[in-house]
């Protein structure tokens, strides 16, 4: 009876550690967002809907991140990770266009050449992936090991 | 495992933070580079071509620097054929420096006015298609481009020959007065000669010249004496007439204006 009550209140304490972190890990990044965006403002006024794009972008991605925590120690960590790595490389050639990048302002065409920006941060996104997918196998072997025969 | 599982996860922590750093920094110092231009002038070269110079100053307060910094005009008809092109190119423009350099276009009137010979004596438009890149930061390249329309005034615009006046010169031949007006809308003067030959049928019957000096946006008014024999005053026939200025001659196409 004592031992069920110790279990449970550990599982409340882990839990709320958890979200404390996933708190703490979700208001860093939407900083870190707020900080930049002071820089890329100016962009905004100019490119119509790039301010949105960013947004879900930051929203979607601390989504993840939340999840990601409140999973962890579980397998579904690292599938929350992978999805958002996924998601990265998907969001960034879907968002920039395949790296030509083209806005029409009055009568004035700009057309900004990303290709090699994205090419470097597609290879990023999938290092990441590979992380997750690393973390993923050694977690599994890692309680394969512990399991007791 | 961890250990590399930790190691590729602070690489790409480091780069992710070096790429987007990077990005964000040369975008924002995209603000802090700033373009003039000056007022464009003309000249006239050596062999008579026209000279249309745009002086440009390029000032990078940015954190990179530029670097094949690229600028085209091209000049099109309104058929969108090309009819002169320009291009400026600037290999290297370090951050915080500054670099003023004249963007030159020259343009053959002769070979323009022989091609199309609508625009010696008709108003027109012509567009302009300006293409402006750079690279910034030796990774991404930038273009900027833009058409616009610019009047093209004729030189000798409305150009026509009045009604010809015979008068009795000597036993043999009638002096032939034929008054000349056009108006001058092109940007430069237009000074030299116009000769013009007085064909009855098939045979010239009369040719005479005269020295033509127009100011630009400013209407001629003149006339030009032709000696006619008197056995062969016409009583209608065609002129054909020949323009030899500095910017333009047309030798081979004359303008033919039928009369009587």
């Amino acid at each position: 009876m004592a031992d069920t009550k110790n279990d449970s209140k550990k599982r409340v304490r882990n839990f709320t550690f958890k979200a404390l972190k996933a708190t703490v890990k979700g208001i860093l990044c939407y900083g870190i967002y707020f900080v930049l965006w002071m820089f890329l403002a100016p962009i905004a006024e100019i490119i119509p809907g790039f301010q949105q794009m960013v947004e879900t972008f930051v929203i979607v991605y601390i989504i993840f991140i939340i999840i990601g925590e409140l999973t962890s120690g579980t397998i579904f960590q690292y599938c929350f990770n992978v999805a958002r790595a996924l998601f990265v490389i998907g969001y960034l050639i879907f968002s920039l266009n395949g790296g030509i990048f083209g806005l029409t302002f009055e009568n004035v065409s700009f057309m900004i050449d990303l290709r090699l920006f994205l090419a470097i941060a597609t290879l990023l996104g999938l290092l990441g992936l590979a992380k997750s997918v690393l973390q993923a196998v050694n977690y599994m072997s890692e309680k394969a090991e512990c399991t007791p025969i | 495992m961890r250990v590399p599982i930790r190691m590729i996860g602070l690489a790409t922590t480091f780069f992710w933070i070096f790429l987007i750093a990077f990005f964000i920094s040369a975008v924002y110092s995209l603000k802090d580079v700033h373009f003039d231009f000056g007022d464009p002038q003309t000249d006239l070269t050596s062999d008579n071509k026209f000279i249309l110079s745009l002086p440009v100053s390029i000032t990078n307060k940015g954190f990179y620097d530029i670097d094949s910094f690229n600028m085209t005009t091209k000049i099109l008809n309104r058929e969108g054929l090309s009819i002169a092109r320009g291009s400026t190119l600037i290999p290297i423009i370090t951050k915080n420096d500054s670099v003023t350099v004249t963007h030159n276009m020259t343009i053959d009137i002769n070979d323009l006015l022989e091609r199309y010979q609508e625009y010696l004596f008709n108003d027109t438009e012509v567009t302009i298609h300006e293409v402006v890149g750079m690279r910034i930061g030796d990774m991404i390249p930038l273009q900027a481009s833009a058409n616009f329309s610019v009047p093209w005034g004729a030189p000798l615009y409305n150009f026509s020959l009045g009604e010809v006046e015979y008068v009795a010169y000597n036993l043999t031949h009638f002096r032939a007065v034929v008054p000349i007006s056009f108006e001058n809308h092109a940007p430069f003067d237009v000074v030299g000669t116009i000769q013009i030959q007085m064909y009855s049928a098939d045979e010239v019957v009369g040719d005479g010249q005269t020295n033509i000096e127009a100011h630009h946006n400013s209407p001629y008014n003149g006339y030009l004496e032709l000696y006619v024999p008197i056995t062969e005053k016409p009583e209608s026939g065609h002129f054909e007439v020949y323009f030899r200025t500095p910017f333009f001659k047309n030798d081979d196409r004359p303008l033919v204006i039928h009369y009587g």
